[in-house]
Formats: C-alpha cells, sequence, structure tokens
C-alpha cells in the first residue's frame, strides 16, 4: 500500500527559480525509502514541499500531486500535515536550544490533549534515547551534535508520525555516532512501523538500511529502485559510494566518464 | 540628608516600579515569541483604561465587573491587532513591522480622547486614597496596592511560561520554523502572545487611570516600558521585575533629590538616561537571552 505519493512535482522559489521538476516518488506503508543525492540536488526542497515547509522560504508546488494516504495535502497547512502523520526532520537537527530536552519534547506534543499520554510518550522516548534521559534538565543548545540529533528525531516521534522524513541526521557526526543513529531509524521503522523517507549524503549508509532508494540530480530523479539494485549499478557506485574496483591510474583517460543517464 | 525622606522614596519608588513593569510585561511577551518590539504598549494600555472607564461609566457596569470585561475585550483586541495588522507583515523587513506598531501608538493616542473626548476621566477601582503609615515611612496606598497587583501578575506570567502552553510559546520564539515541522501552531500561539500583552497592558491602564485619570497621556507608559524592558533585556520576565523595581527607584530618588536642585522635571529624564546608558554599555539588557553557540 502507498502511503505517500508525488506525483511528477514542480516547485518553484520567489516564482522564478526552478528547483524541482517532474519528481515522482512512493513510499510505501512501513518502507523505508532512501532519497540521494549530491549537494544542491534539490533532496531538501522535496521534503519541505512534503512537509509544507516551503511557505516561509517562499517556495511553492506549481505542478504535480502530493498526496498522503490517498489524499491530497497540497492545501494543507503544515501544523495539519503533522496532525495527518507526517514529520519532517530539519536539517542541522533545529533543537530549541533554549528549553531543555523534556521541554522540547512537551512542546511537540500539542496534538494530544491527555496529558498521562505526552508523559507516557516522553518516557518512552528517554527509554528508546537513554543519553537525552542523562542530560534532561540541560539546555539542549549546548547538547552535542549527537544528541541533538537524537533529540531531534525524539522530537519528531513525539507526534506518533506515520512517514518520518529525516534530512541529513548523520550530517557533522563521528561515525559511531552515525552508526547509532540509523539503527536508531531502523528500529523506529521495524518496531513501530512507521515509514520513513530519508535523505542523505551519506549513500552507503543509508543504502544498507533502505530497501528502495531514488537518485536526484539537479532536481530530477535519475533512477529509482531497490537498494541492492542502486547500489550494485556501477554509476551509482562511482558517484556516491566511491567506486567499487581498484583504479589503474595509468589507464585512467583525461575525460570524465560519460554519464549515460543524462544523454 | 535625610534617611526617612529616601527610605520613603525608595519605598513609593519600588511600587511605581513595578507598576511600570506591568506595562513592559506586554512587551517582552511580544518579543519573546514573534522577536518584534511592540511600541504601541502605550497606547494598548490607555485603551485599556478607556474601555474600563466607559463600560463602568457610559455603559453603567458596576467596577467589579467592568474591569474584567475590558480585560476580556482588549485580549480580543490584541488578538485582532495581531490577525489584521501584524500578520500581513510576516517575511516584511522588521523595520516596517515595528513602524507599523508605531502607526497604532499615533492612532490610537488620537483616536480615543477622539471618541470620548479629552478630559480626565475618573476611573474609581475602590482602592481608598488616604495615606498609609509603615513605621515611620509614609506609603502612597495606592501605588502600594497597584504595584502589588502588578506583582502578583508578573509572577503569574512566569508560572505562565512554565506550563505546558508556555513551553509551546518558548518553542516558538526559539525556532519558528522548526515549530511548524512538529505540529505547532505558530500563528495561534503568537496570536494569544499578542492577546495576553493586552491584558497587561489594560491591567497597568486601570492601576494607573485609577491613580492619575484616565486620558491620552496614559500612552506615555511606553517610555518608561521601553526603558524597563531594554535595561531588563527585553525578552526576561524576571528581568522586567528587577528592573521595574529600578527605573521606578531611580526615577523617586531623582524627584526628591535632584527636582530642589535642578527645580523639578528630572522623573522624565531618568527613563530616556536609562534606555540610552543601557544601551551604550550592556545592549543585552540585564538578564537578556545569551546566544547559544556551540563550537
Amino acid at each position: 500500500m502507498t502511503l505517500l505519493a508525488l506525483n511528477n512535482i514542480e516547485i518553484v522559489y520567489d516564482q522564478v527559480f526552478l528547483a524541482v521538476r517532474g519528481v515522482s516518488i512512493e513510499v510505501p506503508e512501513h518502507g523505508l525509502v532512501a532519497l540521494l543525492g549530491a549537494n544542491g540536488a534539490g533532496k531538501s526542497t522535496v521534503l519541505k514541499s512534503i512537509s509544507g515547509l516551503l511557505k516561509p522560504e517562499r517556495g511553492a508546488v506549481t505542478r504535480g500531486e502530493i498526496s498522503f494516504a490517498g489524499r491530497s495535502i497540497l492545501n494543507v497547512d503544515p501544523p495539519e500535515r503533522v496532525r495527518l502523520g507526517i514529520v519532517h526532520v530539519l536539517e542541522g537537527r533545529r533543537v530549541f536550544g533554549h528549553l531543555t530536552p523534556k521541554e522540547n519534547l512537551i512542546a511537540a506534543a500539542t496534538m494530544h490533549r491527555d496529558r498521562g499520554h505526552v508523559s507516557a510518550l516522553i518516557d518512552r522516548m528517554f527509554e528508546t534515547f537513554p543519553r537525552l534521559a542523562q542530560r534532561a534538565k540541560a539546555e539542549s543548545g549546548y547538547l552535542s551534535g549527537g544528541e541533538q540529533q537524537m533529540l531531534a528525531i525524539a522530537r519528531a516521534l513525539m507526534t506518533e508520525p506515520r512517514l518520518l522524513m529525516l534530512d541529513e541526521p548523520s550530517l557533522g557526526l563521528a561515525p559511531f555516532l552515525v552508526d547509532e543513529i540509523f539503527d536508531i531509524v531502523r528500529q523506529v521503522n521495524q518496531r513501530d512501523g512507521v515509514a520513513v523517507l530519508l535523505v542523505e549524503q551519506n549513500a552507503t549508509a543509508a543504502l544498507e538500511i533502505a530497501q528502495y532508494g531514488y537518485l536526484i540530480e539537479n532536481g530530477r530523479i535519475l533512477m529509482g529502485g531497490e537498494a541492492a539494485v542502486l547500489s550494485a549499478n556501477p554509476d551509482v557506485a562511482d558517484a556516491y559510494l566511491g567506486g567499487h574496483q581498484k583504479v589503474d591510474y595509468h589507464a585512467v583517460k583525461h575525460y570524465r566518464r560519460r554519464k549515460r543517464w543524462l544523454a | 540628608m535625610d534617611w526617612i525622606l529616601l527610605a520613603e522614596l525608595s519605598a513609593n519608588g519600588v511600587f511605581v516600579g513595578l507598576m511600570y513593569a506591568l506595562v513592559s510585561l506586554g512587551i517582552v511577551l511580544i518579543y519573546k515569541t514573534s522577536g518584534i518590539a511592540n511600541l504601541a504598549q502605550g497606547a494598548v494600555a490607555m485603551t485599556g483604561g478607556y474601555v474600563a472607564w466607559a463600560l463602568g461609566a457610559r455603559a453603567g457596569l458596576p467596577i467589579w465587573l467592568a474591569v474584567p470585561a475590558a480585560l476580556a475585550g482588549m485580549f480580543v483586541f490584541g488578538l485582532l491587532m495581531e490577525r489584521l495588522a501584524l500578520r500581513r507583515m510576516i517575511g516584511q523587513p522588521i523595520i516596517m513591522t515595528i513602524m507599523l506598531t508605531l502607526g497604532v501608538e499615533i492612532m490610537l493616542r488620537g483616536l480615543l480622547p477622539g471618541i470620548f473626548g479629552a478630559s480626565v476621566k475618573r476611573l474609581d477601582i475602590g482602592i481608598p486614597q488616604d495615606p498609609l503609615f509603615l513605621g515611620d515611612l509614609l506609603i502612597n496606598r495606592a501605588t502600594l496596592i497597584g504595584g502589588s497587583i502588578s506583582l502578583a501578575l508578573i509572577v503569574l506570567s512566569l508560572l505562565f511560561f512554565n506550563s505546558r502552553f508556555g513551553v509551546v510559546m518558548r518553542a516558538v520564539a526559539d525556532d519558528q520554523t522548526a515549530s511548524w515541522s512538529v505540529g505547532i501552531r505558530v500563528e495561534r500561539a503568537v496570536g494569544v502572545a499578542w492577546g495576553l500583552s493586552a491584558v497587561a497592558a489594560t491591567a497597568a491602564g486601570v492601576l494607573w487611570g485609577s491613580n492619575q485619570g484616565v486620558d491620552w497621556s496614559l500612552s506615555l507608559l511606553l517610555i518608561k516600558a521601553l526603558a524597563i524592558a531594554i535595561l531588563g533585556g527585553l525578552d526576561s520576565i524576571p528581568g522586567v521585575l528587577v528592573a521595574g523595581v529600578i527605573v521606578g527607584v531611580a526615577e523617586s530618588l531623582a524627584t526628591g533629590v535632584l527636582d530642589p536642585l535642578v527645580g523639578g522635571g528630572s522623573r522624565d529624564v531618568v527613563a530616556a538616561v536609562i534606555i540610552l546608558v543601557t544601551l551604550l554599555l550592556k545592549p543585552h539588557g540585564l538578564f537578556g537571552r545569551h546566544h547559544i553557540e556551540r563550537v
């Protein structure tokens, strides 16, 4: 069953700058999908169009259709989209720096009326992220990068989403922390059945946990396929995974490999 | 030097300062949630005073009903001000928004005396005027009660910011985009901040109005409120308390000590001097929020 479907969308900033064109993506219910690409390829823009956060940046979806759980959401306000079950963990973590981790979690629970439910959720987050429980009284702005990333994910999970969108969760983190974060993402996906749309530059790590991947470049989807198929593709391997084979530098010719998919 | 006189001036200054602080509480509330310095706060306090007077004297409500009705009405006034004027300015340069609030201030200053007549209105909320002796100190009963009510309201707002909704308002102050991303209705939180700020202003307007009568000069409270807000750090409620007391005592002492020397009028200079000195020496005020930067 498809949970989220983007159908041929086009995104324009400031009514002139075309950032994304003709992108179609599907995220199945309980699926884990990776969206890969280099800097400025349009990955974050796609996520913002799904969560509705394009508006403060004066961007708009000018063509195409976004539907969630079978219903078009283009005219739905960002807070309402969260209530439908879409949550977006922003790039650069963006925790509420002057609030404690616990207050961060409380602030993200505006959709739950029941206080008991909120404190049960908070307890569960502190169980899943024991590091946060240790620093529950500190100002979040002083947490380490990894702790802030965990807090950002925990804060998003407070909304009890059906779709969790993560924008570059590994950005600026030490490798062992990246592993920890990705373990958590996998756990959320498998244990809680939350569908995940993962935007990453770290393609190796992302394709390891994803079932399905899309490759985006210059605002276009280049290819999409099973994660295993993508990582086996020699072009993807060269461009995004750091190459498969040893390269014999004597044989390297002085022109760049032709990217067949651009033809 | 007459120590009794100084102590008396200081004690009265504390209560007057707390009454000023109630006006700047509204400025801080708005600055904390939306990052705008609301220069209409003085006129909103004046409007609150006029509304309470009109409900009592014109509509014939008893005063215990007129004041709560004015507070409720002014909450709606604050909401509408945000909804109709300020929300349109989202995405515009901040200076234009501040100019807009200044425009509202000037408009209200002309509009309300225009409607109700320019003469000073008497607003009696039942505080007896006879003086009160604490030991040897002569305390103004009206400012004592007014200051205590202000203190209670400011402490109440401190508690409010630790409640669930208060945490959400602080989150909005920290990062609006991130607030949207986790489902916080940012516009609603900002609207409520404007409403509450108008309530604080109205309470101050009623207290001051009962003291000195209701007329356009109530809006001059803006200058004192700004001095307190700036000295306190613009986004700190404890800062408002401390700065309010400082400004109140400084003014009171200036009246008692400097006026005989310079021939009067030093009271109104104090707020201006405090604004200037704060901005020059400590632009973030005494309790202004530090900017967290990790390296």
